[in-house]
């Protein structure tokens, strides 16, 4: 190959690449808030759940749901709205892995305190697992994110290597 | 040694950018590959011509609703030819005795 290039012209070009395909990935990924949401939805669930109220059920159930789906629908379809991301080269395995990973911890460690508390009869189970469960999500989901911001990086043309 | 290949057409500082940004998606639209690199419609029309008549790049015309909407695409040989043109740059660099710092 020849090419009558500097090497801090070729630098700059590839400073150039990482750059755009930084702000690309940086588009897709989910914001802090994304989570609280979420986890107020879960703890919203799970209290409506210790009332075993049949109307407050019917009522802060389903809403829950709702938000909740709509505020995933909405962020999913935002982000690929005006772009898609080539998110399996990108993500690669490890990415994959890491959030099936992180949606079974959240899923476990709120289904194992709810069915724990409720074995040992404590109050609440279900308010105080979905709690534990929100915990997680908000801890992690910004954890998750910036574990993937560092995969999909490393993966982008250009990267170091 | 991985293959190289400088691309002079890719080098382009405008086309760099385009194409760096579609190697990175699937696919963009064009208001999206505009407003990212702020250009003008007329200059973005201009160089996705000149990629798609390399054949490096796919463009989609489509209806959403009433509305038109443009999107594109790296084409398999655009794809292919960017990754030889990075790996021709990291090269350069790597020759230079510089390394490639990670941003």
């Amino acid at each position: 190959m020849s090419a009558p290039l500097h090497p801090d012209e070729a630098a700059s070009a590839l400073a150039e690449i990482r750059d755009q395909q930084g702000r690309l990935i940086e588009a897709v990924l989910v914001p802090a808030w994304y989570w609280w949401i979420v986890a107020a939805g879960m703890v919203a669930i799970g209290a409506a759940a210790d009332t075993r109220d049949p109307a407050v059920l019917a009522v802060v159930i389903p809403a829950a749901v709702v938000v909740i789906a709509a505020l995933t629908a909405g962020m999913i379809f935002g982000a690929y709205r005006h772009a898609q991301v080539r998110s399996s080269a990108l993500l690669g395995g490890r990415g994959a892995l890491a959030i099936v990973a992180f949606v079974w911890l959240v899923v476990g460690l709120t289904l194992g305190i709810g069915f724990a508390l409720r074995a040992a009869g404590a109050g609440l189970p279900a308010t105080t697992a979905t709690a534990a469960g929100s915990a997680a999500l908000v801890i992690g989901g910004p954890l998750l994110m910036r574990g993937l911001r560092k995969i999909m990086l490393g993966n982008r043309s250009g990267a170091a290597r | 040694m991985s293959p190289a290949r400088f691309d002079e057409l890719i080098h382009a500082p405008t086309r760099l950018a385009i194409v760096s940004l579609l190697a990175a998606a699937e696919w963009a639209d064009f208001k999206f590959i505009r407003d990212e690199l702020g250009l003008s419609d007329s200059a973005l029309s201009k160089q996705l011509a000149t990629l798609e008549e390399a054949g490096y790049l796919e463009i989609r015309k489509a209806f959403v609703g009433k509305r038109p909407r443009t999107s594109a695409r790296l084409s398999k040989a655009g794809r292919a030819a960017f990754e030889l043109h990075v790996a021709a740059l990291q090269e350069i660099v790597e020759r230079s005795g510089a390394s490639v710092l990670r941003r």
